[in-house]
């Protein structure tokens, strides 16, 4: 379908039909990669990248991020896996399997002839009364589960992820985490900041000697061996200057006419800081961090003061020391009369500051800070790879129990909000009598792809599991009685059907009510298109000396 | 030619991610350079990987143990049987191998020893997963989790087969040191080498304040020194520090005992400000000033040291002429140039701290614990030898040999040993070795067994089944026959009571460790098997290898967490003179 020359770029045009089968073609080929991601027996995907350097990894995010994805429709689902990374960091392979299949489904209507705009109507229509669904009949609030439920539902992210054999261990030290960096949001409610979170990786050990710290770990060392190794009742000075000898700035040239000055200059120069240091140590900090450097000229006075005293620090860090101990932060000890002063207000305060051998590394940890409780996971773990995986399952969990913590709600997971959703809007969809009721039947439909993956994925039979689940929703919907059914997901490990709510398999309720949102759009965004041009690269055209040479002028 | 090392395991089908349209023409979703291997042949593929780094090594374990001899790009050779130094040197592509060559890099830097066995161990425990994937098709995720409890089982069994050692007890301690070096290259020389790791490690062990635990730093504060020529036999541990330097002056004294020695850490030269200064002169005699004022200044800081009545000083940074004809008049000594991890080691040998302006020092500054500062000659280089200081907490360890590649692999060993009695210090408990660690819990691993029931029996067991590649691998290193000994083994584990049996690796015969006494310390074992366990795991749990995405657009951090690097441990001083 080569452009005829009426328009004048060079290019690939497909229209109608052919693109859309393309895209879903294309949008399906990424998520059949993610698939096998899914769920508690999902695998992992090792990526190699043209170095050779290795990542493993069950994360949808990560795989589709890693894996440079060419084709523009499927380019929509990559982003729409980072953007629910962004907004709920959890759920990233199902949103992208959901929308696959909405345009699966979509493109079958398509070739029975509906018109796009009637599907993605119904499209719309469905995924509003499938929130509401959730958010009215399925969502239990945490404050009828009891405090276990947050933890359980950190363990169901982890579940599927490579410490899903220590899901217990490290869904209570997630947990723990996040409780310590709450923040109080002023409107009586809490804020979890999980970035505040530190994690640390180091290989060795096993992942079950994972510690939390109450306090921040520091990946720097004491600036000098002579140091203590341990300071109790810590006061800290955060710096954001060097304590080197005081330098002019660039482009200042210092003139001088008599040579005996040049000694005072120098002197000086060594003063400027020591009386600096001077005035930190008089202020009674014993702990001093910066983010520049220290001169071994400094060093000696810290030494002889017993205070630690640490360089070149991050400035990420040493904000969130400073917020966590109570210090200022200073990028200059000026004060507005243009005295140099060290105020004893700007020191934190912790309850001990130790160097620990992790490993072949040092770190240094500051525990038990004054003004706020802080956290700092230190991750072990066979080797590299294995660290940074469990750093991403860690950050997903950490995702998962904010939000719920912020939402104070929960779902059932195990493919039973999904196989609720899916026989609610079967029902739905009969009480329409418009074109839409074909494309929420769709929908109700692709929605059952989750659980059927899901059991794909554990070796067990879908065409037995799917329909004996949706037996149980169907009857929870239409006997008052049975109502209790509708928390009844599925067992992958035994290959069953049980109530989930017993099992403790919960997921935030917000990370549902996202998916659904994001892979909704994101179908529609492709359903909408029917037409493709694909513009040529660029001819380069060739330099004047080989042209000039072809035509043999040289 | 050079003729580099290179495992090649790792063959991709091509099977890109290609769909063919109705239309014919293919759709192209990803890079066309991506190569993709998924399911069973991923999981296969990554056992084979595995398996082939584990069978390099194999013959490296146990006393009658080879050594492999490498020829690196640079053309330099390596001789060793140290896991981690062989599969350092090798070039492989497969990322499971790579990551399997991790493994004994994480166990080199936790512990120090283990290497070979880290890997072979691993490469079993994935081996032993082969028919569950391929004949009895049981989910990965079943291996992993039978694998995990297979690895709790035993990390609880480990600690009732320990037992405690007392770290005061040099018999004891050199026992636990020399079943370690019995299988390197060193076990040659007898007992020297043993007494040279404990030595220098318990030298430099310090007591962690009010705890009982012991912090010992052996990549600070034991440096070796390796000097070729001489015999092995002269190798041994100063109570003391030396470093590869000359005194500046060749008059200045070259024997000194008990000397008071002043460490800096400042030049001893003029050194211009920190701001860009110009002087601008008017008057010829500013000139002459301008001079003097530098040779005033040396003179100062001469005359500051010197009220201190030093013997010796050691610098960092340079010293210049003039400063060294003061000191050699004032009849003291003086090194220039030392390293500053040398510095920090001496400070720690004679009680010295470091200063760094000579007007601000204080006595309590200046080292006494010296018994004798001497400038040798060895070979062709001048050391200085700062010896018999009294409890010194630094030492250095001066090997003497044959040629400079069987001092590395000598170097390597005692590197080993040094680990080896660091972690008994650590935690001193012990297990015996020859293999009678890993029947020990294989049988009991195999008794759990007996009330489980479900899929993950199977997997459990073979845990048990892969633990015995160590004591295996023994026996046919030293030509035993496998099966029988072997079977031997097993009978006597059966019953749970004779858990010391293992294998004389130098005879080939079945023995109770407590005879031939070999022991291993706690941390070693308990580490090598939560590795590779672990390790195990990670890898089954793959089922799709993607390789040739492009660097450019990576995100290590994934999910977006933190991504904290490590740094280079060993950065002390900001300004280095050059």
């Amino acid at each position: 379908m080569a452009l005829q020359s009426v328009l004048s770029i060079q290019g690939r045009r497909s229209t109608g039909s052919s693109v859309r089968t393309e895209n879903v073609i294309a949008a399906s080929a990424v998520a059949n990669i993610v698939k096998s991601s899914l769920g508690p027996v999902g695998l992992d995907k090792m990526i190699v990248d043209d170095v050779g350097d290795v990542t493993v990894t069950n994360d949808g995010a990560t795989i589709l991020k890693l894996l440079e994805v060419e084709h523009p429709a499927a380019r929509v689902l990559v982003e729409l896996a980072q953007l629910q990374d962004e907004e709920v960091g959890d759920g990233t392979t199902s949103v992208v399997i959901i929308a696959a299949e909405l345009l699966k489904a979509a493109d079958e209507l398509v070739k029975q002839k509906i018109h796009p705009t009637s599907i993605i109507a119904g499209y719309k229509l469905a995924c509003k009364e499938a929130c509401r669904y959730i958010q009215n009949n399925l969502t239990i609030s945490t404050d009828d589960l009891g405090k276990d439920c947050i933890v359980a539902a950190a363990r169901t992210t982890m579940s599927s992820k490579v410490i899903s054999v220590d899901s217990e261990f490290f869904g209570q030290m997630v947990v723990d985490a996040a409780m310590a960096v709450r923040v109080s949001d002023g409107k009586g409610g809490y804020k979890y900041p999980i970035k505040a979170v530190n994690i640390l990786k180091a290989h060795g050990r096993s992942a079950r000697e994972s510690v939390l710290i109450d306090g921040y770990a520091l990946n720097c060392t004491i600036a000098s061996h002579a140091m203590k190794k341990k300071v109790i009742g810590a006061k800290i000075a955060c710096l954001d200057f060097s304590l080197q000898k005081e330098k002019m700035k660039l482009g200042i040239q210092i003139l001088l006419s008599d040579p005996t000055k040049l000694e005072a200059i120098r002197q000086r120069e060594a003063d400027i800081t020591k009386e600096r240091v001077q005035k930190i140590l008089k202020a009674g900090a014993n702990v001093v961090l910066t983010t520049g450097g220290i001169d071994d000229l400094c060093l000696k006075y810290f030494v002889e003061a017993d205070a630690i005293a640490v360089r070149r620090c991050k400035k990420v860090d040493l904000k969130r020391i400073a917020k966590a101990t109570g210090a200022t932060l200073l990028t200059t000890l000026c004060n507005l009369e243009g005295e140099e002063v060290f105020e004893v207000s700007s020191l934190g305060e912790a309850a001990e500051v130790t160097q620990e051998r992790i490993c072949d590394d040092e770190l240094i940890l500051i525990k038990r800070p004054a003004a706020r409780s802080a956290a700092s996971i230190i991750l072990r773990g066979p080797n590299d790879f294995y660290c940074d995986e469990m750093e991403r399952s860690i950050h997903d969990a950490l995702c998962v129990v904010r939000r719920v913590m912020e939402s104070n709600s929960v779902v059932v997971g195990g493919g039973a909000v999904e196989a609720a959703l899916s026989v609610y809007l079967e029902n739905f969809a009969t009480t329409l009598s418009s074109r839409e009721q074909l494309a929420i039947a769709a929908f109700a439909e692709s929605l059952l792809v989750i659980p059927s993956t899901l059991v794909i994925n554990a070796a067990r039979d879908a065409t037995e599991l799917v329909p004996k689940l949706r037996s149980f929703h169907h009857s929870s919907q239409v006997k008052a009685e049975h109502e209790k059914l509708k928390y009844y997901g599925l067992d992958l490990m035994e290959g069953t059907v049980r109530d989930n709510r017993e099992a403790g398999v919960f997921e935030p309720g917000i990370s549902k009510i996202k998916q659904l949102k994001f892979a909704t759009e994101a179908a529609i965004t492709i359903l909408r298109i029917d037409d493709m041009i694909r513009l040529d690269p660029e001819q380069k055209e060739e330099s004047h000396y080989q042209k000039a040479r072809q035509q043999g002028m040289l | 030619r050079n003729s580099r090392p290179v495992l090649i395991v790792y063959r991709f089908r091509k099977s890109r991610l290609e769909m063919a349209n109705a239309g014919g023409a293919p759709i192209m979703v990803m890079n066309q350079s991506t190569q993709r291997e998924s399911g069973r042949k991923a999981q296969l593929s990554n056992i084979a990987a595995a398996k082939a780094v584990a069978d390099i090594i194999r013959t490296t374990l146990g006393p009658r143990s080879m050594l492999k001899m490498m020829l690196d790009p640079m053309g330099g050779i390596v001789m060793t049987n140290d896991g981690f130094a062989i599969l350092r040197e090798i070039d492989v592509s497969h990322p499971s191998a790579k990551s399997m060559i991790e493994l004994s890099r994480t166990q080199d830097e936790e512990v120090g020893d283990g290497t070979t066995s880290v890997i072979i161990l691993a490469g079993e425990m994935l081996h032993v997963a082969l028919p569950f994937l391929e004949k009895v098709k049981l989910h990965p995720t079943v291996i992993v989790a039978a694998y995990r409890k297979a690895l709790d089982d035993c990390l609880s069994t480990l600690e009732t087969l320990a037992r405690p050692i007392d770290c005061e007890n040099r018999e004891e301690m050199l026992r636990v040191v020399r079943s370690s070096l019995g299988t390197k290259f060193v076990s040659l020389f007898g007992d020297l080498m043993c007494s040279l790791a404990l030595d220098a490690v318990q030298t430099i062990a310090v007591d962690i304040d009010d705890s009982k635990k012991k912090d010992v730093d052996i990549k600070r504060y034991a440096r070796i020194e390796k000097i070729p020529g001489g015999e092995l036999s002269d190798s041994k541990v100063l109570s003391g520090v030396m470093i590869n330097k000359d005194i500046t002056h060749a008059s200045m004294r070259r024997t000194i005992e008990n000397p008071r020695i002043m460490l800096l850490d400042c030049p001893l030269e003029y050194k211009k400000g920190e701001s860009i200064t110009n002087i601008e002169m008017l008057n010829p005699a500013d000139w002459k000033r301008y001079l003097e004022i530098e040779e005033e200044y040396i003179e100062k800081i001469c005359k500051d040291i010197q009220s201190f009545k030093p013997d010796v000083v050691i610098t960092e940074k340079g010293v210049s002429d003039l400063a060294q004809h003061f000191l050699q008049q004032a009849n003291i000594s003086v090194l220039r140039r030392v390293r500053k991890s040398d510095n920090n080691r001496l400070a720690r040998a004679t009680g010295a701290t470091i200063g760094h302006q000579p007007d601000l020092m204080h006595e309590s500054d200046i080292g006494t614990r010296c018994g004798l500062f001497e400038v040798r000659k060895i070979g062709d280089e001048y050391w200085t030898f700062i010896e018999n200081c009294k409890d010194p907490k630094a030492c250095t360890i001066m090997l003497r040999g044959a040629s400079k590649d069987v001092l590395s692999e000598i170097e390597r060993n005692l590197h080993d040993a040094m680990n080896v009695a660091r972690n008994v210090i650590c935690d001193p408990r012990v297990l015996p070795g020859g293999g009678a660690t890993e029947l020990a819990l294989a049988a009991a691993l195999r008794s759990n067994s007996q009330s489980m029931h479900g899929v993950s029996l199977r997997p459990y067991q073979a845990v048990a089944a892969a633990l015995e590649i160590i004591p295996k691998t023994l026996i046919e290193n030293c030509g035993g026959h496998v099966i029988r000994l072997l079977t031997e083994l097993r009978a006597k584990h059966a019953n749970g009571k004779h858990t010391t049996w293992g294998i004389d690796g130098v005879k080939g015969r079945i023995v109770d460790m407590e005879e031939l006494n070999i022991w291993e310390p706690f941390l070693v074992k308990s580490q090598t098997i939560k590795t590779s366990i672990e390790s195990a795991t990670v890898l089954l749990r793959i089922d799709d290898i993607l390789s040739g995405v492009s660097k450019g657009k990576r995100d290590p951090a994934g999910g977006g967490g933190l991504q904290q690097q490590q740094t280079d441990p060993e950065t002390f001083g900001d300004e280095r003179d050059g």
